[in-house]
């Protein structure tokens, strides 16, 4: 029996065509890849099966009855869970609290906090899942959170899982475990729709695959039976991209002479901010013509790693050179002026202006270089625009233009603004933190590109990212952070994931 | 075609909270064709109406900038009555203070209306400081600090050397002719000082670094902190800048309209400028072409309430009926048709 089945969906957003007359559908406990780029309508058609959005035609059957689906409750009641890539719990409440919020039957005025940890902790351990119960959410790293919603929609006792993109912020074995879970979940005869655009995790996790591209469907094939270049060339349509074992974009790192004296030089940082982890006495040096990659797991002072370099007010001890200059009595526009430039770890929250233009968001952190000002503070927008323009061409984000609110582009596209913005001016320096999360696998090696043209032009990169596959794929070297120190250093003849991932666990000291 | 989806929520919040209250005026027994006459073509109809409605306009517009331009930063100022009512108590004092020492008036008169903007503005500066330093919301301090303006504007119209001798209501004696601004028939030149306000603040906040960096951290207060922008100085200057236009608005009207200071000239209409300020700010959401235009036309809509009661004996509280009903549905309506 088919458990999900969708004819002849339609959706538009304006002008653009999100989805053209897609048919999809999903045999009752099989896990089904939704695989396509980004922007290819995989989120939408899944936001309209959940009742997030309504389709402009088109009719939708659940376990074989014609279903009106006009918000999430109505999908919540049947059966329909799902997990969106961005959290939706309350970060307020502890676990506990989340999962069952919405449940009456344990109490009208007072929720029997017994019985539902009960119930609860069944649920996890069924499926091998171990939550903080008591923890505020807020307080929780993006894995644990999608545990966290996961329970949530089993306690809603849902039948139909859709994960969005749910690889995308885990980190260390947390995948492995997902694919446990997912196991135990097809084997109680739960359907799983799994959004990726990895296709090494379609052949990881999935049974059948539909690849979506510009809003189409590609195919719908056996996973057993596809090879990885028909799901490539059903992707990307004839582009052709090799991969490595770990289904990343082949780079070659060309040798290159690096500069005598670092670019980048860290003296015995530690900073002192309330509520982040800290870094502690960190000393690195990054110099011009090399990549060095930061891994750790999430939550360890990447942050503030990120951040202290071109905001030296969060410095508490210690001194940090750029190109032999200490920073210390500049501010942040000092910085980004002086060839230096960040991108953030979150591409929502601390990247953009979601409400902003396109151009708004990239003049962010340029809004006070000369080139664009006349006089000391008036804005001469039109050099803003066309210069946008050239970074929206240049760096192949999809939109109509640069005036369209930068949250009404997929979240790959949205990547690669906040990433071209970075390199509006030539820089130095580049400290990037996850630039590629999130990113279909055309766009990733595009990023590697970038960063390794950096290299070759002798500049440097302090390249951050929790994906270790990604980090050896253009480091020249990768330092290990763990509890806001550096631990381990390791040359690029030495990259071996398990030693490293001893260092990011902390098993080795 | 865009303009025409953005003006929907509103022409349809305008439409239907006339017909409500037009219902409810047929309920009450009067004409609502003949209230509507009154309310929408009387304050145009001449021109002692037109200059009454301009009259509505300056502090009105002014009291509107004193709640926008902070909300661009999702700080609630509610305090422009009485950053207005410090602002002409200043005004009083400083203008009484040349009583006996004429003095050109073009000297004095710049002078006071910059004395009532800063005072307006350092009014602000406090609800500003307790926000930055302590986290105080600023609905909280600037309700609170409405009292000490209240009753500050209270003390110096009853208290000598101030106070007008033989009055009832509180208020200050007259102030001296070269204190006052200057006239044209009946309006006072406030009205270009308005129109160059409104020219300029459309310049800063669409032109400038400034009005870049207050919409940045309107759109993301983080990621334009990590960005280099200033989040506690941009706070404070909004709301030093909000204070002013208030500041500015009660120097207006007491060196214009009341020539004096006097207990309760922050009120229009049955309520303080400040409040209607507000709601104005809330209809259009920030954008600085449309504000002085609603600016006018809830002037004209308040002036035609005061002729509807004058003709007509129906109470003016009817266009706040009114007022409210449309704030409350263009917001719901924003909100529907958005998606």
């Amino acid at each position: 029996m088919k458990a999900v089945e969708l004819r002849g969906i339609s959706k538009r957003f304006g002008d653009v065509v999100a989805l053209d007359n897609v048919d999809f559908s999903v045999e009752v406990g099989e896990v089904h890849g939704l695989l396509g780029e980004n922007g290819a309508g995989k989120t939408t058609l899944m936001n309209i099966l959940y009742g997030l959005y309504k389709p402009d035609s088109g009719k939708i059957f659940i376990m074989g009855e014609e279903v009106k689906i006009s918000s999430p409750l109505d999908s919540i009641k049947l059966g329909i869970g799902m997990i969106h890539q961005i959290s939706t719990l309350v970060p307020e409440f502890t676990v506990i609290e989340n999962i069952v919020l919405g449940d009456k039957s344990l109490g009208t005025f007072k929720f029997d906090v017994k019985l539902a940890r009960k119930k609860v902790k069944e649920l996890a351990d069924s499926i091998g899942f171990e939550l903080p119960f008591d923890k505020k959410v807020k307080e929780l790293p993006p894995g644990v959170k999608q545990k966290t919603e996961i329970v949530r929609a089993l306690y809603r006792e849902a039948k139909i899982l859709i994960l969005d993109e749910p690889t995308a912020y885990l980190v260390g074995d947390e995948f492995d475990q997902l694919l446990k879970a997912i196991n135990i979940l097809k084997e109680k005869g739960v359907t799983i729709i799994f959004i990726t655009h990895k296709i090494r995790e379609v052949f990881q996790a999935c049974d059948r695959v539909t690849v979506l591209k510009g809003g189409r469907v590609q195919g719908s094939l056996d996973v057993r039976k596809a090879s990885e270049d028909e799901l490539v060339s059903l992707m990307f349509e004839g582009q052709k991209i090799e991969v490595t074992d770990s289904a990343l974009p082949k780079m070659v790192l060309e040798d290159v002479e690096k500069t005598k004296s670092p670019i980048l030089k860290m003296i015995n940082v530690s900073t002192n901010v309330p509520n982040l982890k800290n870094l502690k006495n960190v000393n690195l040096e990054v110099y011009g013509g090399e990549i060095l990659g930061i891994a750790g797991i999430s939550g360890h002072g990447q942050k503030l790693l990120t951040e202290v370099v071109v905001n030296p007010n969060l410095l508490h001890s210690g001194d940090i050179l750029i190109n032999g200059e200490s920073t210390k009595e500049k501010s942040t526009v000092d910085i980004l002026k002086s060839g230096v430039f960040f991108t953030p770890e979150d591409r929502v929250l601390e990247g953009s202006l979601p409400t902003a233009s396109i151009y708004k968001n990239i003049f962010l952190g340029h809004h006070r270089e000369e080139r664009f000002l006349k006089g000391k503070s008036v804005v001469v927008w039109r050099k803003v625009r066309s210069v946008s323009r050239e970074l929206i061409k240049l760096f192949k984000v999809k939109t109509p233009n640069e005036v369209i609110e930068i949250r009404k582009l997929s979240g790959g596209n949205m990547q690669k603004v906040i990433f071209a913005r970075a390199f509006l001016n030539p820089i130095d320096l580049l400290v990037t933190h996850n630039p590629t999360a999130g990113l279909d696998m055309a766009s990733v090696k595009f990023v590697f590109e970038k960063l390794l043209e950096m290299r070759k032009s002798r500049k440097a990169v302090l390249y951050i990212n929790e994906d270790l596959d990604e980090l050896m794929a253009v480091s020249d070297r990768i330092a290990v952070i763990r509890n806001g120190q550096i631990v381990k250093v390791f040359q690029r003849e030495e990259f071996n994931k398990r030693e490293i991932g001893k260092y990011m666990a902390g098993v080795v000291e | 075609m865009m303009f025409w989806e953005k003006s929907k929520p509103y022409i349809w919040a305008i439409g239907i909270s006339f017909l409500a209250i037009g219902v409810l005026v047929w309920i009450l027994g009067y004409s609502p064709l003949e209230a509507f006459k009154t309310l929408l073509f009387k304050p145009f109809s001449s021109k002692f109406q037109l200059t009454a409605t301009t009259l509505k306009f300056i502090p009105l517009l002014l009291s509107t900038y004193a709640f926008s331009i902070p909300f661009i930063l999702k700080n609630f100022n509610i305090g422009a009555s009485g950053q207005m009512l410090v602002g002409g108590t200043v005004v009083a004092i400083v203008g009484l203070s040349f009583e006996s020492h004429p003095i050109s008036p073009w000297i004095l008169v710049p002078l006071l209306l910059l004395v009532a903007a800063v005072s307006g503005g350092l009014f602000a500066l406090i609800a500003g400081y307790l926000k930055v330093k302590f986290g105080v919301d600023v609905v909280i301090s600037t309700i609170m600090l409405n009292f000490v303006g209240f009753y500050l504007a209270s003390f110096v119209a009853t208290t000598p050397p101030w106070k007008a001798p033989l009055t009832g209501h509180p208020m200050t004696k007259e102030l001296p002719k070269w204190a006052l601004l200057p006239t044209m028939g009946d309006l006072h030149i406030g009205i270009f000082i308005v129109i160059g306000i409104a020219v300029l603040v459309h310049y800063v906040m669409t032109k400038t670094v400034f009005g870049y960096e207050v919409e940045a951290i309107g759109h993301n207060p983080r990621a334009s902190e990590i960005h280099g922008i200033h989040i506690d100085r941009i706070v404070l200057m909004t709301l030093f800048i909000g204070g002013a236009m208030a500041g500015l608005a009660g120097g207006i009207e007491v060196m214009g309209v009341h020539k004096r200071l006097l207990e309760g000239f922050n009120i229009t209409s049955g309520a303080d400028f400040g409040t209607f300020g507000s709601l104005t700010a809330l209809m259009v959401e920030g954008n600085t072409i449309a504000i002085p235009i609603v600016a006018y036309l809830v002037a004209a809509l308040l002036n035609g309430a005061d002729s509807m009661q004058r003709t007509m004996m129906l109470p003016v509280e009817l266009v706040f009926l009114i007022q409210a009903a449309m704030v409350l549905l263009i917001v719901s309506f924003r909100g529907k048709f958005k998606e």
